[in-house]
């Protein structure tokens, strides 16, 4: 495994390849991990797009990749991936392309297909042992379409399908606690606002084999409600309140590739962003941050023991 | 029925406008249609919504393409041609900008046959209070219509607005009430538009084309990163700018924080920021280390370079 590309800040590429011009919003936080993910897996990689936000990169006749793309409907792109791999799988064996022509499958979602839409058929790839990367962009809510509730919302947080403006009142479904449970090659959760941390594990997902996930938590300002200068600082705050791990899954085990600490309260996250607004105006909802807390500490109080104790 | 399209970029509230003027016709008693144009929802992206009313059911469906009334909340999308502020606009289509050009500027400009107005703004608006342009633009264009009475105009606010702060409500309902006072001496311009029906509608003369074999047919792009030729640059309302002499070269830094491949490393390792394709996050403001790069407004900028390329 090749982790040494990376090891500092200044080791990132300085030059992109996704071209600019895209009609993401300004300071999106899905494109921000795009970009940093697209610089390390290289050109040879073909993006199978489910329906979402990501689908406005390319509108024909721009696109900012420098290879294939795909579009597919919301539920059916691990079955593009497992076409375009078995496309390219034939024409190696005809040796009609070089092992240094072939590419990288990659599914390219939002959390909205990737954890409710597009489910099943990600499961039925993981269990065929497809050979390709699934990018999810969370960015926690049907975004493309102005934010309604997604499995991936968390808890508390304003959507536009909550026509009561009381708060979503379920709990942020674990895409990552799925993927393990199928036991794929290789998971990890990353963020934009980390660079150095997604990079070295792509790093790590782009030289091996079989089915591996990618989610990135991405911060949106448009669903979140937030000035687009913070992307970066909320996305530095997810994982320094907790709220965010970050952690790779291969060989069977889970590792954290930080722990924060001191781990800050969850409350400086969601007061910068308005889905969470209500939660402290007119009058704080002390109930509700207890609970957002207190699933928090829940998460990370094993792991805290066991660094404490070692 | 009146038929009236709100023009504005994303963030300016324009969903709002619409729901607002909406509300208003149907508190008059009008049957009422209002949507925004599905599609994607991008801040500073052109957006537009619309709203017909009339005092019978409305059978027609679909993006309005014959306006009576167009409200355009940032003047400067006109010659945006994507925006489409433009389309369907005939001799009786009043046109209302809010605009700090005068009504003779854009009569020259565009030239119109029908009646231009400006939406002078004299309340003067703070940034974050970009959002209540929308209210502003409703109020205005309920007064142009002549039948929808300030009260109604009022307690459309109050109903859309409900869940919002008492503050946000009570100052978007000052906004909407300043707007309609400035727009008094137009009551009654906008003139509703006949009802149209299918029946009369004249069939094009079609040419039949033989579909393509899917092979060829089926968009394919062979260029890559042919996005670099749509210039997003046009979004930005504030310029990231580079002080060279506080800046320490480590674009690593502020390269692979902008979300948008608009900073790359330029001559003597400072950071060049591509203004075709930078879209005004301000991320790079916010976490360059020593503080080197300083937001000025895009205007100013804008002003300042005719300036010098005058000198
Ligand atoms: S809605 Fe959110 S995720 Fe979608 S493009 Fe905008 S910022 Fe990005
Ligand atoms: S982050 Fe700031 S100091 Fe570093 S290169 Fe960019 S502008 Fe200069
Ligand atoms: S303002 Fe945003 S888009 Fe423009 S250069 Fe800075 S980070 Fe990039």
């Amino acid at each position: 495994m090749t982790e040494a590309r990376f090891q500092r800040m200044k080791d990132l590429p300085s030059t992109h390849l996704l071209g600019a011009g895209t009609a993401m919003c300004a300071g999106c936080g899905g494109l921000a991990a795009v970009t940093e993910v697209y610089d390390v897996l290289g050109e040879n990689t073909v993006f199978v797009n489910a329906a979402g936000c990501m689908t406005l990169l390319s509108v024909y006749p721009f696109t900012p990749f420098r290879g294939s793309w795909l579009y597919t409907a919301m539920a059916s792109a691990p079955a593009g991936a497992q076409g375009v791999r078995d496309a390219l799988d034939i024409l190696r064996a005809k040796g009609r392309i070089t092992p240094e022509e072939d590419l990288q499958v990659v599914v390219l979602s939002g959390d909205g297909a990737a954890g409710g839409i597009g489910l099943s058929a990600t499961s039925a790839a993981i269990d065929r042992g497809l050979d390709f990367i699934y990018l999810c962009y969370d960015n926690e809510g049907y975004g493309n379409t102005g934010q309604q509730t997604s499995s991936a919302t968390p808890h508390g947080a304003l959507t536009a399908t909550d026509a009561l403006r009381s708060g979503f009142a379920g709990w942020k479904k674990d895409l990552f606690a799925i993927w393990v449970a199928n036991k794929p090659a290789y998971a990890a959760t990353v963020i934009g606002g980390e660079p150095l941390d997604l990079a070295r594990k792509l790093e790590k997902a782009r030289s091996m084999d079989g089915p591996r996930m990618i989610l990135a938590l991405a911060p949106c300002p448009a669903g979140w409600g937030y000035d687009p200068e913070h992307s970066v600082e909320i996305a530095r705050l997810a994982v320094k309140t907790g709220i965010w791990p970050l952690k790779e899954y291969a060989d069977g085990e889970t590792v954290h590739t930080r722990l924060p600490h001191p781990r800050q309260p969850v409350e400086n996250y969601l007061k910068l962003q308005g889905r969470f607004a209500h939660l402290f105006e007119p009058a704080r909802d002390e109930p509700r941050l207890k609970e957002i807390q207190d699933a928090v500490d829940a998460y990370w109080a094993p792991l805290e023991a066991e660094h404490a104790g070692g | 029925m009146y038929r009236i399209r709100f023009h504005g970029r994303g963030g300016q509230g324009m969903k709002t406008a619409s729901r607002i003027l909406g509300t208003a016709f149907f508190i008059e008693g009008f049957e009422v249609q209002d949507a925004q144009r599905y599609g994607a929802e991008r801040r500073g992206a052109p957006i537009f919504a619309y709203v017909r009313a009339d005092r019978t059911a409305i059978h027609e469906r679909g993006v309005i393409g014959r306006p009576d009334l167009v409200v355009v909340a940032d003047d400067t999308l006109v010659p945006v041609s994507a925006a489409g502020v433009m389309q369907g606009i005939g001799p009786d289509t009043v046109l209302l900008i809010d605009s700090a050009e005068s009504e003779k500027t854009w009569r020259e400009r565009l030239n119109l046959q029908g009646p231009i107005l400006v939406l002078p703004r004299l309340i003067p608006l703070e940034p974050s209070e970009m959002a209540y342009v929308g209210t502003e633009c409703a109020a205005a264009a309920a007064c142009l219509t002549g039948i929808i009475s300030l009260a109604s105009v009022r307690q459309a606010v109050q109903q859309e607005l409900a869940y919002m702060k008492a503050g946000v409500v009570d100052r978007n309902v000052e906004i909407a009430s300043g707007a309609f006072a400035r727009m008094a001496a137009h009551s009654g311009i906008v003139q509703e538009g006949g009802t149209t029906s299918h029946h009369d509608r004249t069939v094009p003369s079609w040419v039949d084309l033989p579909a393509d074999d899917i092979g060829e047919s089926s968009p394919a792009i062979y260029g890559a990163a042919t996005s670099v030729a749509v210039r997003t640059g046009l979004w930005r309302s504030m310029r990231p700018v580079v002080d060279t002499s506080r800046c320490n070269r480590c674009t690593w830094i502020c390269g692979s924080f902008c979300p948008d491949s608009a900073i790359a490393r330029g001559s003597e390792g400072y950071p060049q920021i591509d203004l075709d394709h930078c879209k005004g996050c301000m991320i790079c403001v916010a976490q360059c280390p020593p503080h080197a790069i300083v937001a000025i407004p895009e205007a100013e900028a804008v002003a300042q370079e005719k300036e010098g390329a005058a000198s």
